[in-house]
This record gives structure tokens, C-alpha cells and sequence, in this order.
């Protein structure tokens, strides 16, 4: 899977300030097409009109979490394999594997820095960091 | 000034007050003093989040400041995304605050029905049978590098 910053990706996060700081990191990196929701089902509804090639979404949202997001995403066919990060506060070991058996990619735990985030992408795509 | 809160201090604690009304209610005070701790430890975290993270801030300001002169544009592009980073702190705090406001909820539901305190919308079950526990009280690196060993780890 190579990394093209023109690809489409998805931020999900219900606080704004974070949407606005994962949107301006990601446009430093070099991403131009970035799109935001504040929940899982809306983030569901939007990957459903429109192919991501990476979601980048916490966990703790309402009505639906981003684990739960996850599992949907995972279990839908035609978007199963799209890369996946959870960025969140939960750091619980559980919480990690559950997040991990589930089939997230990476997972980055909040607060993190601008490199914390380019590695995990970096990883996915397997790009050199 | 020794009158200060002087009529106060003659009261016994509520918590003793609670015993000896009951007269076996032991498990919920215990209950309801873990609950009270740990909500002293969350405003300690609080305090500790915000402190960080301005501390943070204006590192990045002053570092912005010192290159204001100079033509270090990538410098001054890193510092710039340390302050933005930094203002994530909004998130971490709301989500502290928020574990705060349920427990005392909590705390005072339990006062009102005199029933043992349940555990809180914030470290209960969501739809996805996950408890969540929110931010932790380790550092983030120590979190990352832990979270990093588990994704390491085949299956």
C-alpha cells in the first residue's frame, strides 16, 4: 500500500479543537482532501458515499464510538480493508488489544506530537519514517 | 481570621456523621470515600494536564519569538505544530472534568437514596460492551511505547 497524500481521509473526533489539529498536521504532511465528522455514524454514512484511503478516529464519541466504528467498518465488504488509526485517550492494555483484535492498524494515544502521528502513517503505508 | 471556618470544623466529618446514623453502613462510606479520592485525584491530573500544556505553548511562543528574526522557516513550522498539538490539552481536560461531574453525580444520588454508589456512566459499558476509562494518569510516551510493544506483538 503506497502512501498518496492526494487520497481522501476521514478525521473523526466529537471535539473540534482535535479535528482542527489532526486536520492542520495531516495538510503539513501533505494532505490536501480532508474530510471530518464528529461521531461514528456519520463517519459510517460518509465512508459509504465516498472511498477513504485512511480514517483517523477516536474512540469515546456518542452515539457511536469509534471502536464501534471500527467493527462496522471491518465487517462491511466493500470497506473492510480501508487503513484505520485510533487516536485516543484510552490506554487501557484491553481496550488496545480489544481496538487491535478488532483489526485497527494503529494506535495512538492522546496527548502525541506531529511525529507520533507521521510515524503511525508512515507504518501503515510503509514509508520509511 | 481564626474564625474561619471555625463554626465548621466543630462539625464532625459527614462521612462519620453517615457511620453513626447507620450504624453498619461501612461499605458505603468506604465506597464513597474511593469515590472522593479518586475525584481529588482526577482534579490533581487536571491540574497537571493544564500545566503541561501551557508550559508547552509558551515554549513553543518564546521559541516563535526567538526566530521571528531569522529566516528558519522550518524551525518556526515546528514550533507552530507543537503549540497546535499542545492545544489538544482542550480534549483531555473536557474528558476529565466530564469523569468528575459523573462521580460526584453519583456521589450525591447516593446521599439522596442512601444506596451504595454505582460505578459511573464514564467507566461503564458502553453498546460495544468496551469500559472505558479515559485519559490515564501514566505519561503519554509511557502509554505510546506500551501501546507500540502490544501492535509489535504477533497476534
Amino acid at each position: 500500500m503506497a502512501l498518496d497524500p492526494s487520497m481522501p481521509v476521514l478525521v473523526v473526533d466529537d471535539y473540534k479543537t482535535m479535528i482542527r489539529i489532526i486536520h492542520n498536521l495531516l495538510k503539513q504532511l501533505g494532505f490536501v482532501n480532508i474530510d471530518e465528522a464528529s461521531d461514528g455514524t456519520a463517519a459510517l454514512n460518509m465512508m459509504r458515499e465516498k472511498d477513504y484511503g485512511l480514517v483517523i478516529s477516536d474512540w469515546n464519541m456518542e452515539p457511536m464510538t469509534g471502536y464501534e466504528l471500527l467493527r462496522e467498518v471491518r465487517a462491511d465488504d466493500r470497506l473492510s480493508r480501508t487503513p484505520f488509526i485510533m487516536v485516543t485517550a484510552e490506554s487501557k492494555t484491553d481496550n488496545v488489544i480489544a481496538a487491535k483484535k478488532a483489526g485497527v492498524n494503529n494506535y495512538i494515544v492522546k496527548p502525541f506530537n506531529a511525529a507520533t502521528l507521521k510515524s503511525k502513517i508512515d507504518a501503515i503505508f510503509g514509508e520509511p519514517s | 481570621m481564626s474564625q474561619v471556618g471555625g463554626t465548621k470544623a466543630k462539625r464532625k466529618p459527614s462521612s462519620t456523621r453517615r457511620k453513626t446514623a447507620r450504624g453498619g453502613g461501612d461499605q458505603s462510606v468506604t465506597a464513597e470515600i474511593m469515590l472522593l479520592l479518586n475525584t481529588l485525584r482526577e482534579l490533581a491530573a487536571i491540574r497537571s494536564t493544564a500545566e503541561d500544556a501551557a508550559a508547552r505553548i509558551l515554549d513553543s511562543a518564546e521559541g516563535l519569538l526567538a526566530l521571528a528574526d531569522k529566516e528558519e522557516a522550518e524551525k518556526a513550522e515546528e514550533a507552530i505544530l507543537s503549540i497546535m498539538t499542545a492545544c489538544g490539552f482542550h480534549d483531555l481536560v473536557g474528558q476529565r472534568v466530564t469523569k468528575i461531574t459523573e462521580t460526584l453525580d453519583c456521589v450525591i444520588a447516593s446521599r439522596l437514596t442512601g444506596e451504595k454508589p454505582e460505578r459511573t456512566k464514564a467507566s461503564g459499558m458502553r453498546g460495544s460492551e468496551i469500559a472505558l476509562e479515559g485519559p490515564s494518569h501514566n505519561s503519554a510516551a509511557q502509554d505510546q511505547a506500551r501501546i507500540d510493544a502490544l501492535f509489535a506483538e504477533k497476534n
